[in-house]
C-alpha cells in the first residue's frame, strides 16, 4: 500500500522545483513543496501519546521507524471526520525531522510555476493562514500552498517543544 | 619528510599520535603515584614511556617534542640513579610535560608538524632543564639535551634493560599487540618488496617496522627476539645501502625470521619467556645472506684501510680497479679477494637453504573502528529483533501448523539473540581509562585545595557501555570534585577530629541487580543535614521547617540547580551547578543516584546505571485497547486486590495495603486517558513498581506477558512526555509505549488535578 515517491530533500533540485503533492481537506485543496515528501501510506494504526496537543495523533511504525502522526484537520482547527480508505498519511522530512501528516485524499502531483503562485492574504483575525505560503492557482482551481516549517513548528508545537527544552 | 607527506607518512604520522596518546594516559596516573611511591617499577614505565616517545617523535622529525621528552628523561633518569631527589616540583613537571605532549600531538594531529609548540617546549624543557641542573650539577656532558644528536632510541638500549624490571601483564599484552601490529606491518612491506625489488620506500617501511620491534624487546629484555630481529635490520640495512646479497632476493629468508619472531611473540602472549627454537641457527642462516664486504677482505689481504674508505667513497668503478689503479693492491690481491667474495658467495647460497614457511596466526588481534559504524550496526540489528519478531508472529501464520517454518524460526531466534549480545558486547569498554583520568584530576585538585588525600580505584575491570562511559565522566569528574572541596577536611580539621590527616576517596564500579553501581565514597565531612535545609528554605525550595522530610529527601536536594552550601565559591566548586549536571546526565542514560552520609563520617554516592542502553526487559501490560510495556526492572509484584486492601483517604487517594505497607494507586487508564475494561480495582490487577525509595501501585486490566523489548525514542518532535520513556515495534508492527516509572506518578497527579479540581494535589510521594 506504500507508494514510493522516492524523493527525498535531496534529490534532483530542478524537477523538484515548482512541484507541489495536492491533496484534499475538507473540500479545500493543499499543496505542500514536493521536495519535502518522503512517501504516502494509506492510514494504520496509531498510538496515541498522552499529553500531546490533539493534532498529534500518536506515532505509527514506518518499516522500524517511529514517526509522529499530525491530523492537519485537527492543526486546522477543522470538524472532525472519521478516518476512511481514502485517507491517507503523508510522510514528510523537514529539517532531518520526519512527521506524518493524516489528510482526507491525495490528488496528484502538480506543476505550479512560480508565477502562479500569489502571496498568501493577510487576515490577521485567521490565525492559520499563518501556514500559508501562498496561493497557487492552476486552471480554474485554487490551490492553499503550505509552509511545512509552520505547519510543523509554530503555535501550539512551537510552546510544545519549548517547554521541553526548559525542561532540558 | 617534513616537506611532503604521502598518505604512508600521514599514517605513520597518525598512529605515532594515537599510541603515543594511548601511552600518556596509561602513565599520566603513574606519574602522580611516582609522588607517593617512587618504586622502580613505575620510574622505568614512565622512563619507557618518555623514552619510546622520544624516539617515535625524533624519528618522525617532530624535534620540539623530541626535545621536551629527552629533557623529561634525563631528568628521570637523574631520579632513578639515585642522583637526585625526587620532589614534588618533579611530579608537576612531569605531568607539564605529559600535558604539553597532548598539546603537541594534538598540533601534529592537524597539521604534521609541531613547530606550532616550540615557545611552549622551549619553556618546558628549560624548567626540565633547570631541575636537572639545579641540585646535581656534576652531571656528564653526554646527558646534556641536545635535539640534533637525537638518534632514535638504538644507541641506548643497553642502559635501558633493567635485569630487576617486572613485566605486569597489562605491560606485556600491550607489547604483545603493538609488535603484533610491526611485525604484520613488516610481512606486508616485505611481501610488497618480494614483488617490486626496485621500490626502496618500501625496505624502509620494513627496516622502520622491524627495528621499533627490535626497541620494543629491548625494553622488555626479551632477548632471544632482540637478536633475531636484530640480525633481520642488518640484512635490511645492507639491502637499503644497495649492497649484494648472496641472494638475489631475501624476502623468503625473512620472511621465515619473522614467522619465528611471531612464534616467539606467541610464546610471551601466553606467559611464557621469550624463547626461539634454534636461534643460533637462524641467526647463522640471516648472516650467511650477508655476503662480507669486499672492503673486510681486502683488509684482511693486507690493504690499507684508509685507501680501502677512500676508494669505498669513489665507488664508481669496481673497487679492485681503483685499488690496482692507485696502486694500493696488486691485481694479485684484488684477483684472489675477488675470488674469495664469489666463493663464500656461493657457499652462502649453499647454506641459505629455502626455508619453508609455516604460518603461524597471532594471537589476538585488535582493530580500530569508527564509532559510527559500530552505532550503525548495532541500530540495524535492533531493527532486525523487530523483524524477527514481525516475521515469527506474522497474522497471517495464525492457525496454521507450520512444524518446519517452527524449528526454522526458533533457530533463527536463537542467532538473533546472540548477534544482539554479540553487538552489545562490543560497545562495552572498561571503566579502567575513566578512572585513571580520574587520578590526574584528583591530583591537581589535592594539590589546589592543600588536602591529602589517597585515591582508591576498585572494579576498574568493570565494563561499561561506552556511551554510558562518556555520559558519566562529568558528572564523575563534578562528584570528585565536590568530595575534595567540601567533603574532605583539611589535613589540621582532620587530625582535630581524630582522623588519620589524609582523606580516602573510593571510586569503584561492579555489576549489581542488572546495573553497573560506580560509587565515590569519602571519609570527609559528610552532608551538613542542617544547613542543607536552611538553604533550602531559604531558597524557597521547601515549605515549612522541613523537619517532616526525610534524610533521603533532605540529601537529594543538593541536586537542585544552583544550589551551594558551600560559604565560598573556590575555583574548584562552589557555585552549585555540578550537582545539576550529575543529575540531568544521569537522567539522559534513565540511570538513579543514591546519596547516603554520616555528619561528620563522610559521604557515599552511588549511581546506578543500566547496562545497556537499547534493551529492556518489560512486562507488557492491557489497559482496554491499548498496549503499554512496564520495565520489569522496577516490578516488585503483581496481584489482584481484594476490596478490604484498599483504602480511600478523604482527599481522594486510593492507598492499597500490601502486607505492612501502604502504596498509592496510579491508574493507567487516567494517564492514557482511555477506557479500561473495568474501574473497579477489585476486578483489575495491581502492580507494586519502584523508583528509587518510593513504591506505588500501578492500576491496570491485564498482564499479557514479558519480553525483551528494543527501545525507540518518540520523535524529537515530540519532545518528552511525562510517564513515557520511549516506545517499541511489537511483534504485530503495532508502536507500543514504554512507561517512565520515575514520572508516572507525577504525570497521574498532574492528570487528577485537571480531571478533579476537586481532589487535592497531594499524591504519593
Amino acid at each position: 500500500m506504500a507508494e514510493d515517491l522516492s524523493l527525498n530533500g535531496s534529490g534532483n533540485e530542478d524537477t523538484q522545483k515548482d512541484k507541489y503533492l495536492t491533496f484534499h481537506l475538507a473540500g479545500e485543496n493543499y499543496g505542500i513543496e514536493i521536495c519535502y515528501v518522503i512517501e504516502i501510506i494509506g492510514i494504520q494504526s496509531i498510538t496515541e501519546v498522552p499529553d500531546m496537543p490533539d493534532f498529534i495523533r500518536g506515532v505509527i511504525n514506518l518499516r522500524g521507524k517511529v514517526i509522529p502522526v499530525m491530523d492537519v484537520r485537527a492543526r486546522f482547527a477543522l470538524p472532525a471526520r472519521d478516518y476512511d480508505d481514502r485517507t491517507c498519511i503523508i510522510v514528510i522530512n523537514v529539517d532531518s525531522t520526519e512527521v506524518g501528516l493524516v489528510v482526507d485524499e491525495v490528488s496528484e502531483v502538480a506543476d505550479i510555476p512560480e508565477n502562479n503562485v500569489e502571496p498568501a492574504p493577510r487576515t490577521s483575525k485567521n490565525s492559520e493562514s499563518s501556514y500559508i505560503q501562498g496561493m497557487g492557482k492552476m486552471n480554474k482551481r485554487v490551490i492553499i500552498l503550505l509552509d511545512v516549517h509552520k505547519l510543523l513548528f509554530s503555535g501550539e508545537m512551537q510552546c510544545l517543544t519549548q517547554t521541553d527544552n526548559d525542561e532540558e | 619528510m617534513s616537506m611532503h607527506l604521502d598518505d604512508d607518512q600521514i599514517e605513520i604520522i597518525q598512529e605515532f599520535v594515537t599510541e603515543s596518546r594511548d601511552m600518556i594516559e596509561q602513565l599520566e596516573p603513574a606519574i602522580i603515584e611516582l609522588g607517593q611511591n617512587s618504586d622502580p617499577e613505575t620510574m622505568n614505565a614512565i622512563f619507557r614511556l618518555f623514552h619510546s616517545m622520544k624516539g617515535s617523535a625524533g624519528f618522525l622529525e617532530f624535534d620540539h617534542l623530541t626535545r621536551v621528552a629527552h629533557a623529561a628523561e634525563s631528568l628521570l633518569d637523574l631520579i632513578r640513579n639515585n642522583e637526585m631527589e625526587l620532589i614534588p616540583e618533579h611530579v608537576t613537571l612531569f605531568c607539564a610535560a605529559c600535558d604539553f605532549s597532548k598539546d603537541a600531538l594534538d598540533a601534529v594531529e592537524t597539521s604534521f608538524s609541531d613547530d606550532a609548540m616550540s615557545a611552549d617546549a622551549d619553556k618546558i624543557s628549560q624548567d626540565l632543564h633547570q631541575a636537572i641542573e639545579g641540585p646535581a650539577a656534576g652531571i656528564d656532558e653526554t646527558e646534556r639535551v641536545d635535539a640534533d644528536t637525537l638518534q632514535p632510541p638504538v644507541s641506548d638500549e643497553p642502559d635501558l634493560v633493567f635485569p630487576e624490571m617486572e613485566i605486569t601483564e597489562e605491560m606485556r599484552n600491550s607489547f604483545v599487540q603493538e609488535s603484533n601490529e610491526l611485525l604484520q606491518n613488516a610481512e606486508q612491506g616485505l611481501l610488497a618488496w618480494g614483488e617490486h625489488p626496485e621500490d626502496s620506500d618500501s625496505i624502509g617501511d620494513i627496516f622502520r617496522n622491524i627495528h621499533s620491534f627490535k626497541g620494543n624487546c629491548g625494553f622488555f629484555g626479551f632477548g632471544h627476539l632482540e637478536k633475531l630481529s636484530h640480525q633481520m635490520e642488518n640484512v635490511l640495512d645492507r639491502v637499503k645501502s644497495g649492497s649484494r646479497l648472496a641472494v638475489d632476493n631475501p624476502t623468503e629468508q625473512l620472511l621465515a625470521s619473522l614467522d619465528l619472531l611471531q612464534q616467539g611473540l606467541n610464546h610471551i602472549a601466553d606467559g611464557k619467556e621469550d624463547f626461539i627454537e634454534d636461534l643460533d641457527s637462524h641467526l647463522e642462516d640471516l648472516k650467511n645472506l650477508m655476503t662480507p664486504l669486499l672492503g673486510d677482505l681486502l683488509a684482511e689481504e693486507g690493504v690499507d684501510k684508509l685507501a680501502i674508505s677512500s676508494a669505498v667513497e669513489i665507488q664508481k668503478k669496481p673497487v679492485g680497479e681503483i685499488l690496482m689503479q692507485q696502486g694500493s693492491a696488486s691485481a694479485e690481491q684484488v684477483a684472489k679477494a675477488l675470488k674469495r667474495q664469489n666463493e663464500s658467495g656461493e657457499e652462502a647460497k649453499a647454506k641459505a637453504k629455502p626455508v619453508s614457511r609455516s604460518k603461524v596466526p597471532a594471537k589476538r588481534q585488535d582493530i580500530r573502528v569508527e564509532l559510527g559504524k559500530l552505532d550503525n550496526l548495532i541500530n540495524l540489528i535492533g531493527e532486525m529483533v523487530i523483524a524477527e519478531n514481525m516475521l515469527i508472529h506474522n497474522p497471517d501464520l495464525k492457525g496454521l501448523e507450520l512444524e518446519n517454518f517452527g524449528k526454522a524460526a526458533q533457530h533463527m531466534s536463537k542467532l538473533v539473540r546472540e548477534l544482539q549480545e554479540m553487538a552489545m558486547s562490543i560497545r562495552m569498554i572498561p571503566v579502567s581509562g575513566l578512572f585513571r583520568r580520574m587520578i590526574r584530576l584528583v591530583h591537581d585538585i589535592s594539590v589546589k585545595a592543600g588536602k591529602k588525600v589517597d585515591l582508591q580505584l576498585i572494579g576498574e575491570e568493570t565494563e561499561i557501555d561506552k556511551t554510558v562511559i562518556e555520559t558519566i565522566t562529568d558528572p564523575l569528574v563534578h562528584l570528585l570534585r565536590n568530595s575534595l572541596d567540601h567533603g574532605l577536611e583539611t589535613p589540621a580539621e582532620r587530625t582535630a577530629n581524630g582522623k588519620a590527616d589524609k582523606g580516602t576517596i573510593k571510586l569503584s564500579a561492579r555489576h549489581e541487580e542488572g546495573e553497573v553501581w560506580v560509587t565515590i565514597e569519602d571519609d570527609g565531612r559528610g552532608l551538613n543535614r542542617d544547613k542543607i535545609l536552611e538553604k533550602a528554605i531559604s531558597k524557597g525550595l521547601i515549605e515549612g521547617d522541613g523537619s517532616d522530610l526525610t534524610e533521603k529527601q533532605i540529601n537529594n536536594m543538593i541536586f537542585a540547580p544552583g544550589f551551594s552550601t558551600a560559604a565560598q565559591v573556590t575555583d574548584i566548586s562552589g557555585r552549585g551547578v555540578g550537582m545539576d549536571v550529575v543529575k540531568r546526565n544521569l537522567e539522559k542514560i534513565k540511570g538513579k543516584i543514591d546519596i547516603t552520609s554520616k555528619f561528620g563520617q563522610g559521604t557515599r554516592i552511588n549511581l546506578r546505571i543500566p547496562l545497556t542502553l537499547a534493551i529492556i526487559d518489560g512486562m507488557m501490560v492491557r489497559v482496554g485497547t491499548t498496549t503499554c510495556i512496564v520495565p520489569t526492572l522496577s516490578i516488585l509484584e503483581a496481584y489482584r486486590p481484594e476490596m478490604e486492601q484498599i483504602t480511600v483517604t478523604p482527599d481522594g487517594d486510593e492507598l492499597a495495603r500490601v502486607r505492612e505497607h501502604f502504596f498509592p494507586i496510579v491508574r493507567l487508564h487516567q494517564i492514557l486517558d482511555k477506557k479500561p475494561d473495568s474501574e473497579q480495582l477489585c476486578e483489575g490487577i495491581l502492580i507494586v513498581l519502584e523508583y528509587q525509595e518510593s513504591r506505588f501501585c500501578l492500576f491496570i486490566d491485564e498482564i499479557l506477558g514479558q519480553q525483551q523489548t528494543v527501545i525507540k525514542g518518540l520523535s524529537d518532535f515530540i519532545g518528552n512526555v511525562p510517564g513515557v520513556s520511549g516506545c517499541t515495534i511489537l511483534g504485530d508492527g503495532g508502536v507500543s509505549l514504554i512507561l517512565d516509572v520515575g514520572t508516572l506518578v507525577e504525570s497521574f497527579d498532574n492528570k487528577k488535578v485537571l480531571a478533579d479540581a476537586a481532589a487535592i494535589h497531594k499524591g504519593g510521594k
